[in-house]
């Protein structure tokens, strides 16, 4: 059992500790697990003896076992260069010294020939150091599966070639957008949970660190920005997303006096930032999310105006039928319903017939169109689809209230 | 690092071997070979599965069969052997590759070759 000061400073600066060595050694398994043997040592040697830096004390003893590591390989493949260490331990006596290689890292561990299934774990196990058993918690696998996971993508990472440089510009924007995919992908999980009680509760915490290292490390990034406007944007309104019951509350219902200010402020900083540069399809969308978030009673009138011009805008750059789903029911509110559902349906039924949110959209303007019958259908084609417990008491409630 | 950039196409997109498709893809080749350039250390184009012949060993004996190993809808088509620093590099020049129609490239690392011994 480690001692507390030393999970929390693990914690705090493993991700760096990783980054580092990994950048250094070109090697993931080298650098998490001189991590790890330093955190061992740390463990017997800390009670008696704190160092003034643990983190730069940290540092120092798993560079010294990494070193010592690819030693043992080096004698094992019969090859005898050593690698230069005085130099750099000289400048460990400082953790903040310590080259903060964590955005090199997120590129590693999200880079498209990784699984995607794996590339999220990865990025929360090395970037963030999360556990295993945590990160097995939140993708609801077991935890024997998770490891073989990361095992696999970090023998994919070094047979396939993948670059521990930063990508270089011309490959800039596709692996950015695979970070991002990846983080995004992370987060909607722990958004589904809208308790946030369930096992993502921790790491949507962790993904509002993530994104603001990604956001701090990338600050001319338009879209590193508007992601980590987005998480807290989301995050913020968590308070107010179900009822005492339980019972999912729509975004234009929600009162936005138990919104969180402070993470609010912080997503408008973010905003900011992303709309400094011309508008992508990421900074609109974390722009939506701001838009809902200026409003500060239920007796300010819903934005729903101009939420619908940012989707227009958004559709300018990015039409595809999810956008036009979501703007329609903006288009609803604005145009009225009748106009909204003929949207709806002028979109691919098909492709849709697996997605809730398009049924209880159209089920939804249905009912506002007075024709149950079909509301109906449409409230048993989402309830279908296994919704979160919460969307499933406000979906029956609704589908109830048919006349 | 060396990597094999694997070509599979519907080689029925070809028709035959001096077809037009076939002779526009090969003007194509040549482009991408002058643009790529000193990266490529090897590589060619393959004739069609129907010109193909397939030895199978198991169990110690050896069987020979006319066709490819497997029939796919998609065959292995050519490849190219190219020595670039990272796979970021392998799949920009896969990206160049052209395709007759769709089509993949698969990227593979090659393993490494162990040296000679010393004096040999």
């Amino acid at each position: 059992m480690r001692p507390p000061a030393l999970e929390a400073i693990a914690r705090a600066a493993g991700g760096r500790i990783v980054a580092a060595l990994a950048a250094r050694f070109r090697n993931l398994d080298i650098a998490e697990d001189a991590l790890s043997d330093a955190c061992v040592k740390a463990a017997v040697t800390w009670p008696a003896n704190p160092p003034a830096d643990p983190a730069a004390w940290l540092y120092r003893v798993a560079y010294r076992a990494a070193v010592d590591a690819l030693r043992k390989q080096r004698v094992r493949e019969r090859l005898t260069s050593e690698a230069a260490l005085t130099a750099e331990e000289r400048a460990m006596e400082d953790f903040h010294l310590i080259p903060d290689e964590r955005l090199r890292l997120i590129f590693i561990c999200c880079h498209p020939a990784v699984p995607p299934e794996a590339r999220a774990a990865l990025t929360l196990r090395l970037v963030c150091g999360l556990t295993t058993a945590e990160i097995a918690r939140a993708f609801l696998i077991s935890e024997p599966t998770l490891a073989q996971r990361l095992v696999r993508a970090k023998r994919k990472i070094a047979e396939a070639g993948v670059p521990f440089e930063l990508p270089s510009p011309r490959h800039w924007t596709d692996r950015l957008d695979a970070v991002l995919s990846t983080l995004e992908i992370a987060y909607s999980k722990a958004h589904e949970d809208a308790a946030g009680a369930g096992a993502h509760a921790g790491y949507a915490r962790e993904m509002i660190e993530l994104s603001r290292v990604l956001a701090e490390l990338l600050p001319a990034e338009p879209d590193a920005n508007a992601f980590a406007a987005l998480v807290r944007y989301a995050e913020a309104r968590r308070p107010a997303r179900l009822d005492a019951d339980g019972v999912m509350v729509p975004l234009a219902e929600q009162d936005p006096a138990r919104w969180d200010r402070k993470l609010i402020e912080e997503a408008d900083g973010f905003l900011a930032l992303a709309c400094a540069q011309p508008a992508s399809a990421r900074s609109l969308q974390a722009a939506l999310h701001g838009m809902w978030c200026r409003r500060r009673s239920l007796a300010d009138p819903p934005p729903w105006a101009s939420i619908l011009r940012i989707y227009d805008q958004l559709l300018g750059i990015r039409d595809d039928d999810i956008v036009r789903l979501n703007r329609s029911v903006a288009l609803a509110e604005v145009c009225g319903p009748d106009l909204a559902l003929r949207e709806v349906e002028s979109l691919g039924s098909d492709r849709f017939s697996a997605y809730l949110p398009y049924h209880a959209v159209k089920a939804d303007l249905l009912r506002r169109l007075s024709r149950p019958d079909e509301a109906r259908a449409a409230y048993d084609a989402a309830l279908a689809l296994d919704p979160t417990p919460a969307e499933r008491v406000w979906l029956e409630w609704r589908r109830a209230s048919l006349a | 690092m060396q990597y094999a950039l694997l070509i599979y196409e519907d080689e029925a997109v070809y028709g035959s071997d001096d077809s037009p498709v076939m002779q526009r893809i090969i003007g194509e080749h040549m482009q991408f070979g002058q643009q790529v350039g000193p990266a490529i250390v090897g590589g060619a184009g393959l004739k069609g599965t129907s010109a193909a012949t397939t030895v199978r060993g198991a169990n110690g004996s050896q069987t020979v069969h006319d066709g490819p190993f497997a029939e796919t809808k998609e065959q292995l088509g050519g490849f190219y052997l190219i020595d670039v620093p990272d796979l970021d590099e392998a799949i920009a020049v896969a990206k160049k590759i052209p395709l007759a129609a769709s089509g993949s490239i698969e990227i593979r690392p090659l393993l490494p070759m162990p040296d000679a011994p010393a004096g040999s």
